[in-house]
């Protein structure tokens, strides 16, 4: 074979594309080697960035779908010369590098082996090897390089894309002061589960280090920051232990119960040759199976359904895929079971993180879920961190007391891939459930084995139960729906405008659109008024309830949403948009559609209350309780602040006739590929 | 940043207003609806409970009017809440001003017909 590689030729004659032939056989493994000889010899490789040695035959189908793939790709520049200026270069380095590729270029083709679409930054000295890698040698595809005003913008925006995808967006930073910026919101990926891929560049080696700058910008560990809220990390030594951890992190991280990684990329990795005398190996991704609970517990678990008079599902993360949200609904029908779900921002904070259940569903018991819970004989969990919470009232006052919400003799049941990974610090893991059976394993991949138990153990007895439970489930929901529409409609004509009120305009502007619900719950009326039934339209809450959550997220789903034509649709909290704006020039410059409603109520309205319930609690009065809490005096005009980033916006809106219109132009502004705003003053709750 | 700040009152509701049924209360029709809506304002009930007292899922404060809640329970409440509301004293909230408070929640629009919202 000849030393310079195998160029790989599809059948339109152009270069194939290794994350495209990987995914489309998932088999190949290919050896990158000798790439520096192979450079320097070969003016035709030299024009292909891709020169792999392919060690596993790939099929004609896979060759063929690469192909295609490979031709909306971008052509990258040519030229055998890495431009690496390096200032850090041994001075026995020649600043125009000739005798071979940058490390660098095989993390680029690590990263492409795994199939991401776009890679998240805020520009940082300490990976510009992997920077440059990616837009020259990657031709700035597959991963298309994000440009991000703030890493905590970075990391939130990958948060929000995965949530509406379904895989990982990766995200560069610095390690030290990058992940500073960005440790906040891999806080709130973990309590999410959410499978964020951090890179950090770092400089372990001192003597290679420029003094200054290099040197405050070096970690002895530079993932010691976020691991206690991490789900693995590691910081390779050699380009091969690179890929074989870039490989695993992206294993790990998706492995349920799913989490953030961080892989560190040393400078000198990036920036120095690959040796010639390597060999070089992408591992190959084998997808995880996610693990399910023990068949003799899902067994029991079904008896104690099919014997109950009034189960009740309460979901929360449980709906990883499209498929968990079809598995429940499959399950609550068969049983004719209540479930409770998606209720964002509804304290204790149960069902909030993921699209589990239709919200005009019959057996939708969410609306009523107090009266649900009270009623239930058995109660199971999927993937609900807080059950506790769930199944008890915690009472706030001068001495903090908790009751039970639940039956006395409720029987309890978890079924979570929690216990799989909990760590000690962060207590993220709310307080602790005592119940009757702990099934350990994925929700979502449990569902099919218990759905098949419970059918063995139907009978026509047990049917007719069923059908008279949720004849009685059904009118219950239809009716706490229209006690809820009824509430809706009080103050229809105030200003600030209600929340109930700007939640039915939007949904009148976008219910016969293909819409998706990236972030925001304004009070919980979305899922009170408008029809969720797809897995994508709402996609739940930040994890750790860290603000600066929703503007990235959303802007990161909606860049998701953009290939399928969604209509991404944030409603975007004041307090929250302020931490770093700066993802409006983001959603701007990249062309990312998405429409954002402010729900401007110009306070950081959850500590107002706070500071209420203290200041009466000492007999004070609540006169003063907006100091320190209220965003007015001067009011900020997010209209004019989208408009200096490129956006369309309106706004501010305080007449709620004015709203319909408002969002008709918006809406035809996001069709037509951009972001758009409309601010509208509402109030505080 | 943030934390839990509010539960269900309604079902406690309930029980206040079985109690206060009991309970002669401060007579509520000296109230002055005007007054009362300044006095919603300055001790920040509209933070939980919305402007025109329509009230809130997020921290499901129970809507407090039009319909009319008995003025006994809706002082007994206020003075003494079993769940997450902060206690109103007669020291930072007078009698008269309370019953100032409920001419104005009291008064607030009924609701609009249900049709005129999307469905």
């Amino acid at each position: 074979m000849a030393r310079e590689g195998i160029l790989y030729q599809g059948a339109a004659g152009r270069d194939t594309c290794l994350p495209d032939l990987l995914a489309a056989s998932g088999l190949a493994r290919l050896l990158w080697g000798a790439y520096d000889a192979a450079m320097s010899q070969s003016d035709e490789v030299s024009k292909g960035r891709r020169s792999f040695l392919l060690q596993a035959a790939a099929t004609g189908a896979a060759a063929a779908a690469a192909t295609a793939a490979a031709a909306q790709a971008p052509t990258p520049p040519q030229g055998a010369a890495s431009p690496d200026a390096s200032p850090s270069a041994s001075p026995s380095v020649s600043e125009v590098r000739s005798e071979g590729r940058p490390g660098s270029d095989y993390m680029v083709d690590v990263l492409k082996s795994l199939g991401f679409e776009y890679i998240c930054a805020n520009p940082g000295s300490s990976f510009r090897g992997l920077h440059e890698s990616i837009i020259n040698y990657g031709g700035n595809s597959r991963p298309e390089l994000i440009t991000c005003m703030h890493e905590e913008s970075s990391v939130a925006m990958a948060h929000g894309y995965f949530k509406a995808e379904g895989t990982p967006l990766p995200v560069m930073a610095h390690g030290t002061v990058g992940i500073q910026h960005a440790s906040m919101a891999v806080y709130n990926a973990w309590c999410d589960r959410v499978p964020v891929y951090l890179i950090l560049g770092n400089t372990l080696d001192a003597t290679m280090r420029q003094p200054g700058v290099e040197w405050v910008h070096s970690v002895q560990d530079a993932a010691a920051l976020v691991r206690d809220f991490t789900k693995w990390d590691d910081s390779p030594v050699s380009l091969q232990h690179f890929g074989e951890s870039a490989v695993r992190a992206y294993k790990m991280a998706m492995t349920p119960p799913s989490g953030p990684v961080v892989i560190v990329a040393d400078t000198e990795l990036q920036e120095q040759p690959i040796h010639s005398d390597r060999t070089l190996v992408i591992p190959k991704l084998t997808p995880p199976s996610p693990p399910q609970a023990e068949s003799g517990a899902v067994t029991e678990l079904a008896r104690l359904l099919v014997e109950a008079e009034q189960p009740l599902f309460i979901a929360d993360r449980l709906a990883r895929t499209p498929a968990g949200l079809e598995r429940l609904v499959e399950l609550a029908e068969l049983l004719q079971a209540g479930v409770v779900s998606t209720i964002p921002n509804l304290m204790p904070p149960v069902g909030a993180g993921r699209m589990n259940f239709p919200t005009r569903h019959p057996l939708n018991q969410t609306y009523r879920s107090n009266a649900a819970i009270a009623a239930a004989d058995v109660i199971v969990g999927l993937e609900i961190s807080n059950f506790f919470g769930a199944t008890n009232i915690f009472i706030d006052q001068v001495e903090r007391t908790t009751r039970p919400a639940i039956r006395p003799d409720a029987k309890l049941i978890t079924l979570n891939s929690t216990d799989l990974i909990q760590k000690a610090n962060y207590q993220d893991f709310q307080r602790y459930a005592a119940v009757n059976m702990a099934l350990t394993g994925d929700g979502e991949a449990t569902l099919p084995s218990l759905i098949e138990a419970v059918r063995r153990l139907l009978t026509d007895q047990r049917k007719s139960t069923f059908e008279r439970r949720g004849k009685a489930l059904a009118e219950a929901s239809a009716a706490a729906r229209e006690r809820f529409r009824g509430d809706a409609a009080l103050a229809w004509d105030a200003s600030p405008i209600t929340t109930a009120r700007l939640a039915a305009e939007i949904w009148e502007q976008i219910r016969k659109e293909d819409w998706s619900l990236v972030s925001g719950g304004l009070s919980g009326w979305p899922v009170r008024l408008w029809d969720f039934t797809k897995h994508y339209q709402h996609l739940g809450v930040s994890g750790g309830s860290g603000i600066g959550y929703g503007a990235p997220a959303a802007i990161g789903a909606a860049l998701a949403n953009r290939k399928h034509g969604r209509l991404s649709v944030n409603i975007q909290n004041d307090g929250d948009l302020m931490y770093a704006p700066g993802v409006l020039w983001t959603a701007a410059h990249h062309r990312i559609p998405v429409l954002t409603i402010m729900n401007n109520n110009r306070a950081y309205h959850e500590e107002m209350m706070h500071i209420q319930r203290m200041s009466n609690r000492r007999n004070r009065g609540v006169d003063r309780a907006h100091i320190g809490n209220e965003i007015d005096n001067p009011g900020i005009d997010y209209a004019k602040l989208a408009q200096s980033m490129g956006w369309y916006a309106e706004g501010p809106i305080s007449n709620p006739r004015d709203i319909g219109p408002a969002l008709k132009r918006a809406i035809a502004v996001v069709k037509r590929g951009e972001p758009a705003m409309v601010d509208v003053m509402v109030q505080p709750r | 940043m943030n934390r839990i700040s509010s539960i269900a009152l309604a079902s406690l509701l309930v029980v206040s207003l079985g109690a206060a049924a009991q309970t002669p209360g401060p007579a509520a029709t000296a109230g002055s609806a005007a007054r009362g809506k300044t006095t919603f304002f300055r001790v920040g009930c509209h933070q939980c409970h919305g402007g025109e007292a329509q009230g809130s899922p997020y921290s499901t404060a129970p809507k407090l009017g039009p319909a009319a809640l008995p003025f006994a329970a809706f002082t007994l409440f206020t003075r003494k809440p079993r769940l997450q509301m902060p206690p109103y004293s007669p020291d930072i909230l007078s009698d008269a001003e309370l019953a100032d408070i409920y001419a104005y929640v009291t008064s607030r629009a009924a609701p609009v017909a249900l049709d005129k919202l999307p469905n």
